[in-house]
């Protein structure tokens, strides 16, 4: 990224500065919104049996998150504070709505399985914490990148969580066969010694568990993350 | 500038000019693509047609592109049925008729009775011979469960079949729509009317016991699902036979 | 077909809106330390989900679904307005919560005062909207069943989290490792909480015949109500 730290905005610091830079890495690992803020695990988790519709739903996450800050930013001079809330909310809806017409008309296999999904993004904590704590304070271009770190710490976690239960429960990473075929009569690959998809994994109770592992390993490693109880 | 942010006719006039520019640009966004969107519902609508006529070589060379154009190719008429197998509509006429029916909207909806629910049919031209394509809809586990039967001309036995799930349990009810399970159907001569036309129930039994002409092997750990299946395939096929009874006659 | 008590049961446990789909998690999270206030968030879910489900149902069949604008006006058979139903939802959710945070401030203020807290949380609660999209896309169609669905929706995501708030009560005592503590440790209990809800899904066919009788009879037995069911007495089996 380091080339395109020319400064294109005269006085004020460069478009890819270290904060600015930080706006989008924090938010991967230290200050993941799922793990460590605890935000917008709700709509999250009943989709990670395939990697494909968490790479849909992450990808969609991120645009409502990066536009909404956006919007929300450009807005916040002129936004009457006693309707702030309807605003946000509106401007999220409309977000969604927007990804949930487009995936309908370009990606209907994957808006099916998406179903309700799509429009719980709306009461997606991340978004509303995003708008009200972030770009309501900031300027656009930070809070655009703000946005795209939030979303893409979500989409990363669903993402990791979609490959260990596709992988395991299906044999199979987007759709590729990593284990070869599993169809009774005409086994290949692993399946020919006896292996067995593991059904457990893809019953939606196992998403919270792998959540819960993948904090329990990100606190071994960051002990301040680490609650007192 | 000097206006008041906090005043009622600034957050009036904000507000309006919000949901006027929301409102347009999403009418408009809804209405260049929407389009699209039903053709996307329609072709899948033929893919599951086909699916239940072709094989699954065949299925392999379609995909959205060229689905609608296969299925001119292959389906030339439709008959739709009321619940008592009279006909409704039939022919070239039928073809649209059927197509149009959503009986998945029928089913669910509990102001339609079940007597007026109304059954679609697809007549096939494929290598010379008549085939007659019956979609069926049910409930599974988790939400619905539905499918196409393909009746061969002798308008009894089953030649083809294809199911598809909204969200039953993968690798346990998730596995109706798998070829193996279509195979069950259409591999031992089942037959859904016996020599004289009367409808013959279908009955799935547990993994491995099924033998004898209409017993069908279900799915293990998908037992729900299975017995949906059976249901859905039991119930939907009736008035089907009575057309085909009065047809033969 | 489903019936009503179908509905409400499936609602309450095997689509439980916490264990099947993870709805409200946030809220679920945040307010399970101590069984007292999961109690009162819970009672508020109930109640605001049993509110604007039926409200929003309203809304879906006379205003924005396609065709249902024809009761005002033949002509508007053709209207299909829901593309906004996201934005229609979330206003009704926000507003009602609003209205009933008002209503029970004034004429109740002892349930004020025990939900009075909870319901600005609830607007943002993924659960409600949740209910609401459920029912757009499970098509329920008669008010009956929406209501069903919707009190089933609340009591099932009541219960998952007061009994998570009592356990994390007792597990204030246990020696968990330290980097599992709070969150960690919350989500494996769910999950797992989850799986034993998972043993409900067999009661979701309370319309099923019995099945266990001997074989022979019974398929008959079943052809015949299944015949019944669709020739409703006009149509002859030819027995």
């Amino acid at each position: 990224m380091s080339e395109v730290q020319s400064k294109t905005k005269a006085p004020s610091e460069p478009l890819f500065s270290k904060k600015n830079r930080k706006l989008i890495t924090d938010p991967l690992t230290d200050n993941n919104p799922v793990t460590v803020q605890v935000l917008g695990i709700c709509s999250a988790l009943a989709i990670t049996v395939k990697v494909e519709t968490a790479v849909v739903m992450g990808a969609s996450v991120i645009f409502v998150t990066a536009l909404g800050n956006l919007v929300i930013s450009l807005l916040r001079n002129i936004m009457p504070s006693r309707i702030r809330i309807i605003v946000q909310l509106v401007v999220a809806a409309a977000l969604v709505i927007v990804v949930n017409e487009i995936l309908k008309a370009f990606l209907p296999d994957v808006s099916e399985q998406l179903s309700v999904f799509v429009g719980l993004i709306i009461t997606n904590c991340i978004i509303m914490g995003r708008f009200e704590a972030y770009a309501m304070a900031n300027k656009p271009w930070p809070s655009l990148l703000d946005g795209i770190g939030n979303g893409a710490g979500y989409a990363g976690l669903l993402i990791i969580v979609a490959a260990v239960r596709e992988l395991f429960g299906s044999g199979s990473l987007y759709g590729f066969k990593v284990f070869g075929n599993a169809i009774p009569g005409s086994e290949t690959g692993l399946y020919t010694m006896g292996y067995v998809n593991n059904n457990l994994v893809i019953l939606p109770p196992m998403a919270l568990i792998i959540v819960g592992i993948i904090i329990w390993v990100q606190r071994s490693r960051n002990k301040s993350l680490q609650e007192s109880h | 500038m000097a206006i008041n942010k906090e005043s009622n006719v600034y957050t009036i006039v904000f507000a309006t000019i919000m949901v006027v520019v929301v409102g347009g640009v999403l009418a408009f966004l809804s209405l260049s693509l929407k389009d699209k969107q039903e053709a996307n519902g329609r072709v899948k609508k033929k893919i599951e047609i086909l699916s239940a006529l072709l094989s699954a070589d065949e299925m392999s060379k379609i995909d959205r592109t060229n689905a609608e154009e296969k299925y001119e190719e292959y389906i030339k008429e439709g008959v739709l049925l009321t619940s008592t197998g009279t006909v409704v509509k039939e022919g070239v006429e039928g073809k649209e008729a059927a197509f149009g029916v959503d009986i998945k909207g029928e089913y669910k909806n509990k102001n339609i009775a079940v007597k007026d629910r109304q059954y679609p049919m697809f007549i096939a031209q494929k290598d010379g011979k008549t085939l007659y394509i019956i979609p069926v809809i049910g409930k599974g586990l988790w939400g619905p469960i539905w499918g196409n039967l393909c009746i061969s001309e002798d308008m009894r036995s089953i030649s083809g079949a294809s199911f598809g799930h909204q969200g039953e349990t993968p690798g346990l009810g998730a596995e109706i729509s798998q070829g193996f399970f279509v195979d069950r159907w259409t591999k031992a001569n089942e037959v859904i009317a016996d020599e004289s036309g009367e409808f013959v129930p279908f009955e799935i039994v547990k993994d491995g016991t099924g033998a004898n002409p209409n017993k069908i092997d279900g799915i293990t750990g998908g037992t729900i699902t299975s017995k949906g299946v059976e249901e859905m395939v039991n119930r939907c096929l009736v008035p089907y036979t009575v057309y085909f009874k009065t047809k033969k006659s | 077909m489903e019936t009503t008590l179908d509905i409400f049961v499936k609602a309450i446990f095997s689509e439980n809106m916490i264990f099947a789909y993870f709805l409200g998690m946030c809220s679920y999270l945040a307010v399970s330390k101590t069984v007292k206030t999961a109690v009162g968030l819970g009672a508020a879910v109930i109640f605001v989900l049993i509110v604007t489900v039926p409200v929003n149902w309203i809304l879906e069949n006379y205003l924005l679904k396609a065709g249902a604008l024809e009761w005002l006006n033949p002509a508007w058979k053709d209207v299909d307005l829901s593309f906004i139903s996201f934005i229609m939802f979330i206003a009704v959710v926000a507003s009602i919560v609003q209205l009933v945070e008002m209503l029970v401030e004034k004429f109740s203020p002892s349930l004020y005062g025990a939900l009075g807290i909870f319901l600005p949380l609830i607007a943002v609660n993924c659960s409600i909207l949740g209910g609401a999209l459920f029912m757009q896309e499970r098509q329920y169609s008669t008010f009956l069943d929406v209501t069903a669905f919707s009190m089933g929706s609340g009591i099932g995501w009541a219960i998952a989290i007061i009994f998570i708030a009592a356990i994390r009560e007792k597990i204030r005592y246990s020696h968990i490792p330290a980097p599992l503590r709070g969150l960690g440790i919350t989500f494996i209990i769910t999950g797992l909480m989850g799986i034993a809800f998972m043993s409900f899904m067999g009661i979701t066919y309370v319309d099923e015949p019995k099945k266990e009788k001997k074989v022979g009879t019974t398929m008959i037995e079943d052809a015949s109500v299944l015949r019944a069911d669709v020739s409703d007495s006009s149509f002859k089996t030819g027995k």
